[in-house]
């Protein structure tokens, strides 16, 4: 009797394990990273992805080089490569990264490669060709980490329909902008004057531009936190104010761009400001009702003038572990050329090339309120929109609690003193 | 029970229906409690379903519907999101990964796991016990560096064993304990009876104790898959693009300077469909797992 009940339980195990064992020999290809001939690259969820990823066979082609394509939205890419990046994996090649969320954390751990020889040696290429603050933001400490791809800025969106009922003038200074958004949501019972992003983290961006438009700024020539001087009161201040008092009905404090792009779009507001990468939203029948009655002006001016940031979002590095780094550079440069860079501004996805914002081409699809005022923010632009440090997200949290207190009307002055103090203590820890 | 079966021979059958039926309107705290419990239950149902209803609603409408109140209810249905997540968006192979790793951690974990509760609770291994349980407490995340590290070194990351090695890692504590649960309730005389007749300890497992345990083994392997499929970060860093599980996939439709509404709703849809129907077909086993056993009271 015992044998054959021992027999099966053995048989049970020998198939568990042969299970086991076929399993992991017929796992995929597609891991590798044994420094052979495939380029491993990793994209965010994009435009200029998808733009990319059609005209890859062409480069395939002419390179001869397999690509190995892995695309993903922009949270699970920082998360993939905190894990990945940490295990010092050879797996990812070519990265494409935010400059300014995590371009400085990439660079001190030392995951992205010094590229500053070969953006210089490669002449036909030209670096000197790319925009100067993009660059200076996907530059760390002398060394060049990284291309800047894609930029952006803020701009006023504005429905051309409700200043006209009311006989408006397009605002150019933030006073302005407050009294036709008191006057249109006055005269339009539901129809909100302004709406912006309202979440602490997610409206820190946004609120820079209103910050350097008063002359406030988030870190000092000395490296302290500036959070509490006299202009960055005003600018939270307005920024609240401008929600409280004229903003959506019952507004919440934790919209970013697709809830506050909502609201415009489904005509339940006047104004807006937000990047001006989001406008195809906008104008898009397919996404929006005002499509037809979207207009774009460059950011009203506060007592500094008009200061909105520009800003490169996203650029293109090397990983400093790749085994394959010759053929990272080449699709680089590749996805970065001056025909390359045009073909895809003109798809939509503004670019970081000079000669590419000069060329007539490049533009002609984007509504000519909206280049103009692209246009008048590149001579005026601040390179970052968020306090360049480290850990970004963490400090994101702190410098946007004041926007949340003061949207909600709270005492105003506590909350900056507060964030305040936390922010110079975070600065403080990170210098060490 | 027992005392209602005592009471029944005292009244006669005729007497005791009219009786019955008189007596019903006569008790308005009953009927209140009634009232009170449909209530309830409606508004229970309705909070759970409203969330399901506004996504398969959502995942028939276009981007611009979505967001307009107004059309909550009323507007022009259109399958395009559907076209847009089997089309370009691959999923069908995002199925078939989500199920084949899905269905080989649950099977794996049962072979491995159901042994290993039996042992566990017969032979009183609290330690070991406790072991397992480790792996349930410590945090996923704090695993995925190492975890990256030593399977990307054994080239094993992007392929299906991977995950799900991954997946019974948190599955095989899962069985554990829901078995150790399930035999520990088993009485041991049972088995005891079938070595006196002849029952070797394993024959009595295999013979006696594993057909009792069934329905514990079914909520097991329901949970299991539940879990291996809803699990989103495993998959996240240890899959690669052709073993990528539905809810990495899903992200897709969120990019950068867009998000379309309309196809994360269909794909959401796709993935909650299969789950539902599994625990719908699957619910009368976890029921009875709960109270299911040799012998009652």
């Amino acid at each position: 009797m015992k044998s054959p009940r021992v027999l099966r339980v053995a048989g049970i195990t020998t198939a568990a394990l042969l299970a086991v064992g076929t399993l992991a020999s017929c796992s995929s290809d597609t891991g590798g990273g044994d420094g052979s001939g495939v380029l491993n690259i990793t994209l965010a969820n994009h435009v200029w992805t998808d733009a990319i990823k059609e005209s890859l066979p062409e480069f395939e082609q002419e390179s001869g080089i397999d690509v190995n394509l892995t695309q993903l939205g922009e949270d699970q890419l920082s998360d993939q490569y905190n894990v990945k990046l940490n295990a010092g994996t050879n797996e990812i090649d070519v990265m494409m990264y935010r400059p300014l969320q995590e371009g400085k954390l990439f660079a001190q751990n030392k995951w992205v490669a010094d590229i500053t020889e070969q953006v210089e040696g490669a002449e036909d290429w030209d670096w000197s060709d790319f925009q100067e603050g993009p660059v200076e933001a996907t530059t760390v400490e002398d060394a060049v980490v990284g291309v800047p791809i894609i930029t952006e800025r803020e701009v006023l969106y504005y429905r051309t329909d409700l200043l006209e009922a009311a006989g408006l003038e397009v605002p150019t200074t933030l006073e302005e902008l407050e009294a036709a958004a008191a006057q249109i949501s006055e005269a339009n019972p539901g129809v909100a004057g302004f709406v912006a992003r309202t979440g602490a983290s997610a409206a820190v961006t946004q609120f820079s531009s209103y910050l350097y438009s008063e002359g406030g700024t988030w870190i000092d020539d000395d490296g302290n936190a500036a959070i509490d001087t006299p202009e960055a009161k005003s600018a939270y201040e307005f920024y609240g104010t401008l929600l409280r008092e004229h903003g959506p009905d019952n507004v919440s404090t934790d919209m970013s761009w697709p809830e506050a792009m909502a609201i415009f779009t489904q005509g339940n507001a006047a104004f807006y400001t937000d990047a001006d990468s989001l406008y195809k939203n906008a104008v898009d029948p397919a996404s929006s009702t005002v499509a037809d009655t979207v207009g774009f002006a460059q950011f009203p001016a506060g007592e500094d003038g008009s200061k909105p940031y520009n800003v490169p979002s996203w650029a293109l590095g090397i990983a400093a572990e790749s085994e394959n780094s010759e053929n990272a550079w080449e699709f680089i440069q590749w996805a970065t050329s001056q025909e390359k860079m045009l073909e895809l501004q003109q798809a939509g996805v503004p670019g970081s090339r000079v000669s590419v914002w000069e060329d007539p081409s490049a533009t002609e699809d984007y509504p000519a309120d909206l280049l103009e005022a692209i246009n008048a923010s590149f001579d005026v632009g601040v390179g970052f929109d968020r306090p360049l440090v480290i850990s970004v997200a963490e400090v994101r949290e702190i410098v946007g609690m004041p926007i949340v207190e003061s949207i909600t009307g709270g005492d105003v002055d506590a909350a900056i003193e507060n964030a305040q103090s936390q922010f110079q203590e975070f600065l403080d820890d990170e210098r060490g | 029970m027992s005392s209602v079966v005592d009471k029944q021979p005292a009244v006669p059958d005729a007497a005791r229906l009219p009786a019955a039926f008189k007596k019903r309107p006569k008790h308005p705290a009953t009927r209140a409690y009634g009232l009170f419990r449909v209530l309830a239950l409606v508004i229970i149902v309705l909070t759970f379903l409203a969330p399901l209803v506004w996504m398969v609603l959502s995942s028939l409408k276009t981007n611009v519907d979505i967001y307009d109140p107004t059309a909550a209810f009323v507007f022009s249905p259109t399958l395009q999101n559907y076209e847009t997540v089997f089309g370009q968006a691959s999923y069908l192979q995002y199925i078939f990964n989500s199920f084949w790793i899905g269905i080989w951690a649950t099977v794996l974990s049962m072979i491995l796991g159901v042994p290993a509760a039996y042992s566990m609770s017969r032979f009183v291994m609290k330690k070991s016990a406790a072991v397992v349980l480790m792996a349930r407490i410590i945090p996923g995340v704090s695993l995925l560096v190492p975890w990256y590290f030593v399977f990307s070194n054994l080239g094993l990351v992007g392929g299906y064993s991977v995950l799900i090695l991954s997946h019974m890692f948190v599955l095989l504590p899962l069985f554990v304990y829901i078995m150790m649960s399930f035999f520990d309730s088993l009485p041991l005389e049972l088995e005891e009876q079938g070595q006196v007749d002849g029952l070797t300890p394993i024959g009595a497992f295999l013979r006696i104790a594993l057909p009792l345990s069934v329905p514990g083994i079914a909520t097991a392997s329901i949970l299991s898959f539940i879990f291996s499929w809803n699990n989103f970060m495993f998959a996240l860093v240890l899959s690669g693009s052709s073993t990528k599980t539905l809810p990495v996939a899903i992200f897709d439709f969120v990019a950068y300077a867009s998000i379309d509404w309309g196809g994360l709703m269909a794909a959401a849809v796709i993935i909650t469909v299969p789950i539902m129907v599994i625990a719908l077909f699957t619910q009368k086993y976890i029921v009875s797992g709960l109270t299911a056993g040799a012998t009652k009271g």
